[in-house]
């Protein structure tokens, strides 16, 4: 699916919960792919260090906790889910380092050969008080999603966030909420689109 | 925390009480108290509904103190449930006012001839037991409602609903929140029906006149109870995931890591999850004019919990837990929040556990009683099956194991009869370790992430060793034990794993109030001799080594995504009680 249009949204920070369902399941970005965790999360993604280690401490690949982002590779299609720390004795074992690291030893993600590199998608996941400080950044940035993908999530939206957005734009062209889902509705569901969403505090 | 109050409910003429010194009892508490009274008093093999046996409820060693979240409530018994030993604990305002009572412990023993239907009002005067028939078949919230009119609303209030009256293994006892709603429960062992065996509907517990228990240290007390509060406000979990989203949190993250069981344990991963997670559920709460952070009890620093209101902004039911949204959710295929809420509701309100509850309308779902994903039906098995006390109702109300059983499945995930929780032990080996091995039957809390890795016990493990996933589950269970006796929320585990000052105060706090020295080392003798207390009372009631097993599917059946099977041996789970 290649990369067609760009939609543009202007909402007031207040409706990032709007966005919430779609960023625990999982937005797809165009990245760098081959490095590592870290050099993703930092270099390309522009995340503070200090935050990553205080803050992002469980963290996912494809499915795995992770110990190492430096020795985590991402690859075409992966998928990462970032998390706090989280409570319960599952919720320590699945931390990152954790001292209970050995009770989920089989499904914990292993040192790997770095992959190889080039453009491709990989897939973010924002679970708890990541998504809430980070979720924007990450919308800012720009998300890719099908026509029917956004149809979904345009239609399950009500009447506070339409009346909440101060610009859409597809391309260049300011759109009404009115035409936007009817542009939407009648273009091709599977090609792709990118939403970037700017949020006014 | 002077006295014990014994209640005779077999006495002729009527339930005679009687007090007694607390002796050894009046520096302990909770689950030490409860499991050392019923290890010393009742026989092991007694039937757990017969006149041997004694429900024991105990506040915490620091219950009723200024000790910052100290409000948990301990009851023991041997359960009808599991037929082993039994300690249930819950949150809500019961703990703090029985202890500013000055009651170390309450047993109950003994069972009354006749139908009559009791009542217990303890104030700092007098004990009145009575017999209130107008309570008969009352659910919990009628039942407080009523009650309130009779006693105000200064008091705290520990009762059964209708389940307990009918003696179903999965009733609870509930304990009233500040709100005096009915949301706390002792829920898991059928505590419920020990005390309905009794015929006791309810406990009426008022403290007024009463003070704070003073501490021998206060000057000590006070400043090691402000670095205890400070340590559970900075870290992130106490005092941030918790506070905003709840125990709830955990839906996506295990769900992630392919640990979430789904539809009666058949994957690992619910396609549904972030809809029922806990930061679309504290959203909703939010947006409905609800709480996302609410405490259970006055003086929590962490506030867990929520109000969950319905779609006309009313209140349901408090914020329910990451167990009780998985076992009604994910488990039986449910993805819609007021569909667990409106369940989370009517389990308290018959008063039955939400853990067995879910599991076994799942593993009924299984049997083909409703299909996976019926919201409606699965309203319908809790509210006017079990809720009405219909057959169906009561196979229901007997748990998972009797439910597997009526039904014809094999998948039935329960250890010694009580139902697993919200993490599948197939993607979290060391947890069903403990599932398998602790005394209480299959329970998450038994092992909870304490800092075994501050206190040492059992010396440093090597997480690299196959075995090290037997000795965490150990020092886990051991660390677990003793931090149930003391009244604290097993969610401080988090500050004091992490932070060593932290737990350094957690001492100091004992310390300070009982003016001795404790160490780590006293935390993990206390652990010890309680388990093994436990463990000889379970043998003594027909369990071995075969009962510390995982049900076999475990074993042979692949849990997707991982694809992984429980690894542990039978020969490495009985290393476990290696110490005595
Ligand atoms: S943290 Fe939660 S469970 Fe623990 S005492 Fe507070 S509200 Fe209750």
């Amino acid at each position: 699916m290649a990369e067609k249009q760009s939609l543009r949204m202007v909402l007031p920070l207040e409706q990032l919960s709007a966005f919430s369902l779609l960023l625990q399941q999982g937005v797809w970005l165009r990245a760098q792919i081959g490095c590592s965790v870290a050099s993703l999360l930092t270099e390309q993604f522009g995340i503070a260090e200090d935050y990553i280690v205080e803050r992002i401490t469980t963290l996912f690949l494809d499915c795995r906790p992770i110990d190492d982002l430096e020795t985590s590779y991402v690859s075409d299609g992966s998928t990462l889910a970032l998390s706090s720390a989280m409570p319960g004795l599952v919720g320590t074992t699945m931390r990152r380092g954790s001292h209970l690291a050995a009770m989920r030893g089989d499904i914990s993600g292993q040192v790997q050969q770095p992959v190889e590199s080039g453009m491709g998608r990989i897939r973010i996941k924002l679970f708890n008080l990541v998504m809430a400080e980070l979720g924007a950044t990450f919308l800012t940035q720009g998300i890719c999603l099908s026509n029917a993908e956004l149809d979904n999530f345009l239609s399950a939206k009500d009447d506070i966030f339409w009346q909440s957005v101060a610009a859409t734009m597809v391309g260049d062209l300011q759109i009404d909420p009115v035409s936007l889902v009817k542009y939407i509705r009648s273009a091709d569901p599977r090609a792709e689109i990118l939403l970037q969403v700017e949020f006014e505090s | 925390m002077d006295k014990i109050l014994r209640i005779d409910m077999s006495a002729t003429g009527g339930p005679q009480q009687s007090t007694e010194k607390a002796g050894e009892f009046a520096a302990l508490g909770g689950r030490a108290t409860t499991s050392t009274i019923v290890a010393k008093e009742v026989p092991p093999d007694c039937h757990p509904l017969s006149a041997e046996n004694k429900l024991v409820i105990a506040p915490g060693m620091l219950s009723g103190t200024a000790a910052a979240i100290s409000g948990r409530i301990s009851v023991g018994c041997k359960s009808p449930l599991t037929g082993g030993i039994k300690e249930s604990n819950a949150g809500g305002q019961a703990a703090q006012v029985l202890a500013r009572l000055g009651y170390a412990a309450i047993i109950i023993e003994g069972l009354p001839e006749g139908d009559d239907l009791y009542k217990i009002h303890i104030n700092k005067d007098r004990v009145e037991i009575s017999v209130d028939n107008s309570n008969k078949l009352l659910d919990n919230y009628p039942l407080i409602d009523k009650l309130r009119k009779e006693y105000g609303d200064k008091v705290a209030f520990m009762s059964i609903g209708t389940a307990g009256e009918r003696l179903m293994v999965s009733a609870s006892i509930a304990c009233t929140d500040p709100e005096l709603r009915p949301t706390r429960h002792c829920g898991r062992g059928g505590v419920g029906a020990v005390m309905g065996s009794k015929k006791i509907k309810a406990i009426i517990l008022d403290d007024a006149g009463c003070t704070n228990r003073p501490p021998r240290d206060a000057e000590r007390f006070k400043t090691a109870n402000r670095a205890f509060v400070e340590g559970i406000r900075k870290h992130p979990v106490s005092g941030e995931g918790l506070p905003a989203y709840g125990t709830n949190v955990l839906t996506n993250v295990l769900n992630e890591a392919g640990g979430y069981p789904t539809r009666n344990f058949k994957t690992g991963q619910f396609e549904d999850a972030s809809k029922i997670s806990g930061e679309s559920q504290a959203e909703l709460e939010i947006a409905r004019g609800g709480k996302a952070t609410h405490g259970c009890h006055r003086g929590c620093v962490i506030q867990c919990s929520g109000i969950y209101n319905d779609k006309d902004g009313k209140f349901l039911t408090k914020q329910p837990e990451y167990e009780t949204v998985w076992s009604h959710g994910g488990h039986c295929g449910i993805s819609d929040l007021d569909t667990i809420a409106t369940l989370d509701y009517w389990d308290d309100n018959i008063g039955v556990d939400t853990i067995e509850m879910g599991v076994a309308i799942g593993v009924a779902m299984e049997g083909g009683v409703i299909e996976f994903g019926d919201d409606e039906g699965a309203i319908r098995l809790v509210r006017d099956e079990v809720g009405k006390g219909t057959p169906l109702g009561r196979i229901l109300g007997g748990g998972a194991g009797m439910t597997g059983k009526a039904f014809g499945v094999t998948r039935v995930p329960v250890v010694k009869n009580q139902a697993l929780p919200a993490y599948d032990p197939r993607t979290v080996q060391g947890i069903g370790v403990t599932y398998a091995t602790s005394t209480q039957g299959a329970d998450h809390t038994a092992g909870y992430a304490v800092a075994t890795n501050i206190l040492k016990v059992g010396g440093d493990v090597d997480p690299l060793k196959p075995e090290g996933q037997v000795e965490l589950s150990r020092n886990l269970q051991i660390a677990t034990t003793a931090i149930d006796s003391t009244g604290l929320c097993l969610f401080i585990a988090f500050p004091i794993l992490d932070q060593p000052e932290t737990f350094q105060s957690l001492l100091d706090l004992l310390g300070g109030f009982y003016g001795i020295e404790m160490t780590g080392d006293d935390i993990v003798a206390l652990g010890q001799k309680v388990l093994t207390l436990e463990r000889e009372f379970n043998k003594g009631a027909g369990f071995g080594p075969e009962d510390d097993r995982l049900p076999r599917f475990f074993q042979t059946e692949k849990l997707p995504p991982h694809n992984l099977t429980f690894g542990v041996t039978d020969a490495e789970l009985d290393q476990l009680y290696n110490w005595d």
